[in-house]
Order: structure tokens, then C-alpha cells, then sequence
């Protein structure tokens, strides 16, 4: 479905909701059949699209609503205007390409896709299975489906009676070892990670046995898992190809060369001269080739930038800039600029780096930064595989679910990587606390501990003063139905045999 | 309508099964599993996923029960719900 974007002003836009459906006058060449138009104030995002009923050649005189005053060419018929979730640039295509460079108004595909949901796990399951979890149903057995797999290997082997007896004791055994009513699961859990916790030293430097690559490990990064830290302290990810390109070291070079955000100064050294008001660009060419950057890339770069001028000798590699207007503040300005101008890559992402998984034979990459949003809708990645360590990234673009599971798989990594064994329910408890409102939570004042329901609770974990003084102006009421609250008015805690309540009813004569 | 993109956030090895509990169910699996509605397990508005399912569901009210199918490494695959919150998290 072919549809056009063109760069706006937020007067025109605002214009044309108003007065919607009406006629707009643009200044391009439109061919039939476009359906939408997407409109950009920037050229980075689009937060308009415009539904497009008719297009029609401009005539003078006509009631449309107008672009320009000068220079136009069709009229659009508007149908309305809507605000969307902004589109980024990056996600139209040319002909299957991206853009290259957008100007002003571009002739473009914008690819959509079928949102369908996960196929049910349930159909997924053999016919033995079913069979086995229908049995176990009509017992009363709450058999688990891992349990039931297993099952279903030895029922071929085993008579009816033997299979009968068999899931009798596997029921029984089930029952034995469920946890009982008001088991303080959390103290458990924190118990059994903190004692592990203690024999993980605290400086754990260790390169990952990338090259150049430095990940956080260990216990700071225990620490950042649960304390939920907006940006980790050394944000990664790790993204996957899709399966026609695993093996093609050609297409990974360009991914690589893709994700790497490379700006002028990691290629080039740039010399200024106050005399002559005038910047000269000298590229390092071992540089410029282990980025996979080339002269008229930097080229390219340049000629995006506003406000200068570009004097390029093809005799020699040196680029010289001039700024457009001479001052030696704007030649400050220019060069500062200069020195952050990004020539490639997405944004965030510092370093790349691609290796063979011994396992598997093909190829991983690994970056420095994490910007999972727009490596996501690169082509060649594997959007369902690729993802980041940044656990409050997965939140924004996966989801809750996702960021659940990402806790849980970081800190089970975290401690094993160290040697430490800790059972895996005590990290999915915390990884389900964490994420139970709906946002990942911190463990800690500011998260789970901080939001309890008891003030008296809140009170004695921190910041005492403050929950006390605002339970009082408030006139918030305590249950006492924890545990830290009855603990301090010196009542039996409601766990285990102290949340019994035991009625004696003597025999009457 | 289709969604804009080539990602599809339900298809992510990290996201779990999510589905839509059907209006007349709701009563049925609260009462399974001993829970008022708004003492479930919270999933926001603006979640990646609650806004996938829209995709395809239409609009979803707060205070709709979403099933989630877990892989879980001890059961094989584990239940969960979760009820939509209006809250919108930034």
C-alpha cells in the first residue's frame, strides 16, 4: 500500500483537523491511489497520518486548505487527521530499502504486519499427555505438564494396575511436598539468595569473553537486577539473525556496520584554524576501516548538517568546513558539533561485535549500548530472539510479562555464572513480586518494601518519621495482618501455626 | 488493521502466551482461583502486549482478565492472570 510523508508545520496540521474533511493544497506531484499520508515536524518522527479520500490537480481559487503560498500542485481530499503512535523514519521503505536521506516529501511503503497471538500451548501437546493430565484431573491430582511428559514415557511400559499405583504415589508425593498454608515463602527466598549473595565478591570485574567487551557481573549486578535500575551500568544486548543470514559473514559485517553508531570524531581528527575560520576534517584511515566507514559516507554525513559549508578536494582525503557564518563562536559551535555528528548506526549503541556461538555454528552479535526499539525492526535481526540486559527497556518495548522473565533469566545467570546454585522458584518469586503492579518494581523502600499496606510495617523497615507522620495526616488504619506489625504491638504473627485461630468448645452435661 | 512494523511483540521468545479470558469466563476462573479482581496481579494499559491483543481483540476495558501461559523450567507451563490496570506507566 503505497503511501506519502511530507514534513508540516504544526499550524498547518492544526488547521486541518479542525476543518476536517477538507481539501489541502501541497506542493508535490501525488500519484493516485494513496490512501494515507504520514506528516513529520521534524524529520526524525511521524505523529500524524492523514486519511486521503481523493486527489485532485490544483487549480487557483480553489476553498482547500494550503501549504505554501506558492508552488503547489495537488490537493489532497482529507478525509481526518488522527494522532498516532509516532512512526520513526527508519521504519519506511523505498522499495524495500530504507530511506536514505528524507528531504521534504517522499513517495513511500510503510510494511505492516499481522498481529496474531502465540499458538495455545495446550494444542501443542501430544495425545498421551492430555490423556495423562485427563486422568489425573478426575484423581484430583494437579499434576504439571513437565510432570506429565515424564508420565507418559513410562505408561507404554507399565500395566494398568502398575500405572494406577504409579500415579497414586506420584499424587501422594505431590501432596507431601507442597508448601503448607502461611509458609513465609519471602523470608525463605531472601534468605536463600542472601546467604549465596554473601560469598560473591564485591568488585567482580571480568571480560566475557568478548573482545573488548566488559559486563557487570557478579554481585553489582545482583544489585542492579533488583534494585531496578533505569539504565544499567553497562547496558548490552545480544542479537540474533534470522536463520538465512546466521551463516553469511557478509551480511553480518553489515549488520554490524548498521548497529555501530559511529560518529566524525571516532574516524577523523579535526583540526581548527582561528585564522582562516575553518575546520579541517582528517580521517584516520585504519580507523575509518575497522568502523567499515568510507569517504563519501563521512560525505554523506556532512551534507545533512545546516549552516556550513562543505569544501572537498578530490585530490586529497582532508575535508575542509567552513562555517557559513564567521564567528568565532559559531566556529566553537561547528566544530562541537562536528564532533558528535553521527555517520551511521543506531543511536545508543557504541560497539558491535560479531562471534561464532560454538554451539550452534552460527553467528551472534554482542553490542555496548542497548536501544532494543530500532534494533528490533532492522531487517535482518530476529526480532523474536534479539534482546538487552536492560531490564526497564524489556518493560517499555516487550512488556511486563517480558520484563518478568528477563529479571528471572538475568539474576539465575548472575548467580550461576558466580557458581551458585539458588532454586530457581526463590528468583521467579522475586521476579513476580517485581513485577506485580503492572511496572517493575524495585525490592526496597522505593518499590515492594515502601508500597506495603501496613504503615506500622513500613515504618520499621526505613525512613520511620516520614510514614508515621503521614499515616497520622492522613488517618490510615493498620489491620495488623503482617507480619513486622504484630510483631511490634507484641501479638502472635500470622504465619504458620500463628495464623491458626483455635476454638475450644468444651462438652456440655 | 494491520499494525505498523515488521516486530510482533506476542511472538518474542521472552513474552509468554497472552490471552483474552472471555467476558461470561471472568466470574468462572476468579472463583478458581479465590481472588477479587482487584487483588489480581496487575498489567497496564499501555503495555506492549495489552496494546498487541487490541491489534487483534479490539479495544480491551481496565479490569480485563488476561491469561498468561508461562514456560516455566519447574511445571513444563504455568497459569497466571493478570487484571488491565487504567494506570499508564512512563
Amino acid at each position: 500500500m503505497p503511501s506519502i510523508i511530507f514534513k508540516d508545520t504544526k499550524k498547518n496540521i492544526e488547521l486541518l483537523s479542525k476543518k476536517a474533511p477538507v481539501g489541502y493544497a501541497i506542493d508535490a506531484d501525488v500519484k493516485p491511489g494513496v490512501t494515507e499520508a504520514y506528516v513529520t515536524f521534524d524529520k526524525k518522527v511521524f505523529p500524524y497520518r492523514l486519511r486521503i479520500s481523493g486527489i485532485d490537480e490544483y487549480k487557483e481559487g480553489s476553498s482547500a486548505v494550503e501549504k505554501k503560498k506558492a508552488g503547489l500542485m495537488t490537493i489532497l481530499a482529507v478525509q481526518s487527521v488522527e494522532s498516532i503512535d509516532p512512526v520513526p523514519v527508519s521504519q519506511f521503505r523505498k522499495g524495500k530499502k530504507k530511506l536514505g536521506e528524507f528531504k521534504d516529501f517522499e513517495e513511500v511503503e510503510l510494511p505492516r504486519i499481522q498481529v496474531v497471538e502465540k499458538a495455545a500451548y495446550l494444542d501443542a501437546l501430544s495425545h498421551d499427555v492430555k490423556e495423562i493430565l485427563a486422568i489425573a484431573g478426575k484423581k484430583k491430582i494437579e499434576l504439571s505438564i513437565s510432570l506429565a511428559e515424564q508420565l507418559a514415557k513410562y505408561k507404554k511400559s507399565l500395566s494398568q494396575k502398575q500405572f494406577d499405583e504409579l500415579m497414586g504415589r506420584v499424587g501422594r508425593d505431590l501432596e507431601s511436598k507442597r508448601i503448607d498454608p502461611f509458609e513465609a515463602v519471602g523470608i525463605i527466598a531472601a534468605q536463600s539468595i542472601g546467604e549465596p549473595g554473601t560469598q560473591m565478591t564485591m568488585r567482580t570485574f571480568h571480560f566475557a569473553g568478548v573482545r573488548e567487551m566488559n559486563v557487570t557481573l557478579g554481585l553489582p549486578r545482583l544489585i542492579e537486577i533488583v534494585d531496578a535500575r533505569r539504565i544499567p551500568s553497562t547496558p548490552s544486548m545480544t542479537v540474533y539473525l534470522k536463520h538465512e543470514f546466521e551463516n553469511s559473514e557478509d551480511v553480518v559485517m553489515n549488520v554490524v556496520k548498521e548497529l555501530e553508531n559511529t560518529t566524525v570524531i571516532d574516524v577523523a581528527d579535526i583540526v581548527t584554524d582561528i585564522t582562516q575560520m575553518l575546520l579541517t576534517i582528517k580521517p584516520d584511515h585504519a580507523k575509518m576501516s575497522e568502523r567499515l566507514v568510507n569517504q563519501s559516507d563521512l560525505l554523506d554525513a556532512l551534507a545533512k548538517m545546516k549552516g556550513i559549508t562543505v569544501i572537498s578536494d578530490p585530490d586529497s582525503k582532508d575535508i575542509a568546513v567552513k562555517p557559513q557564518q564567521e564567528s568565532f563562536k559559531r566556529l566553537y559551535q561547528v566544530q562541537e558539533q562536528l564532533k558528535i555528528l553521527t555517520i551511521k548506526g543506531v543511536p545508543g549503541i557504541k560497539r558491535a561485535i560479531a562471534r561464532i556461538d560454538p554451539a550452534t555454528q552460527s553467528w551472534i552479535l554482542y553490542t555496548q549500548g542497548s536501544n532494543l526499539k530500532e534494533v528490533l525492526e532492522i531487517d535482518e535481526v530476529d526480532a523474536n530472539r534479539t534482546f538487552t540486559n536492560d531490564i526497564i527497556e524489556i518493560a517499555q518495548v516487550l512488556g511486563i510479562e517480558a520484563a518478568r522473565n528477563a529479571i528471572y533469566e538475568e539474576s539465575l545467570r548472575t548467580l550461576s555464572e558466580q557458581g551458585l546454585e539458588v532454586d530457581q522458584r526463590h528468583l521467579m518469586l522475586v521476579a513476580d513480586m517485581m513485577t506485580f503492579g503492572g511496572t517493575v518494581r524495585a525490592v526496597g523502600r522505593q518499590g515492594i518494601s515502601g508500597r506495603k499496606s501496613s504503615v506500622l510495617a513500613r515504618a520499621a523497615f526505613e525512613i520511620t518519621t516520614k510514614h508515621l507522620l503521614r499515616a497520622g495526616l492522613l488517618g490510615e488504619v493498620d489491620p495488623l495482618t503482617g507480619v513486622a506489625e504484630n510483631i511490634i504491638v507484641g501479638q502472635p504473627i500470622t504465619l504458620g501455626t500463628g495464623a491458626v485461630n483455635l476454638v475450644y468448645r468444651a462438652f456440655t452435661k | 488493521m494491520k499494525k505498523v512494523g515488521k516486530f510482533n511483540v506476542l511472538q518474542h521468545e521472552l513474552v509468554a502466551e497472552h490471552h483474552v479470558v472471555p467476558k461470561k469466563d471472568e466470574d468462572k476462573v476468579l472463583s478458581e482461583i479465590g481472588i477479587a479482581r482487584d487483588l489480581l496481579p496487575k498489567i497496564s494499559r499501555s503495555d506492549p502486549a495489552i496494546k498487541a491483543l487490541e491489534e487483534i481483540h479490539g479495544p480491551l476495558e481496565s479490569g480485563t482478565i488476561i491469561k498468561i501461559i508461562r514456560k516455566s523450567p519447574t511445571m513444563g507451563y504455568s497459569v497466571y492472570y493478570r487484571a488491565i490496570s487504567s494506570e499508564v506507566f512512563k
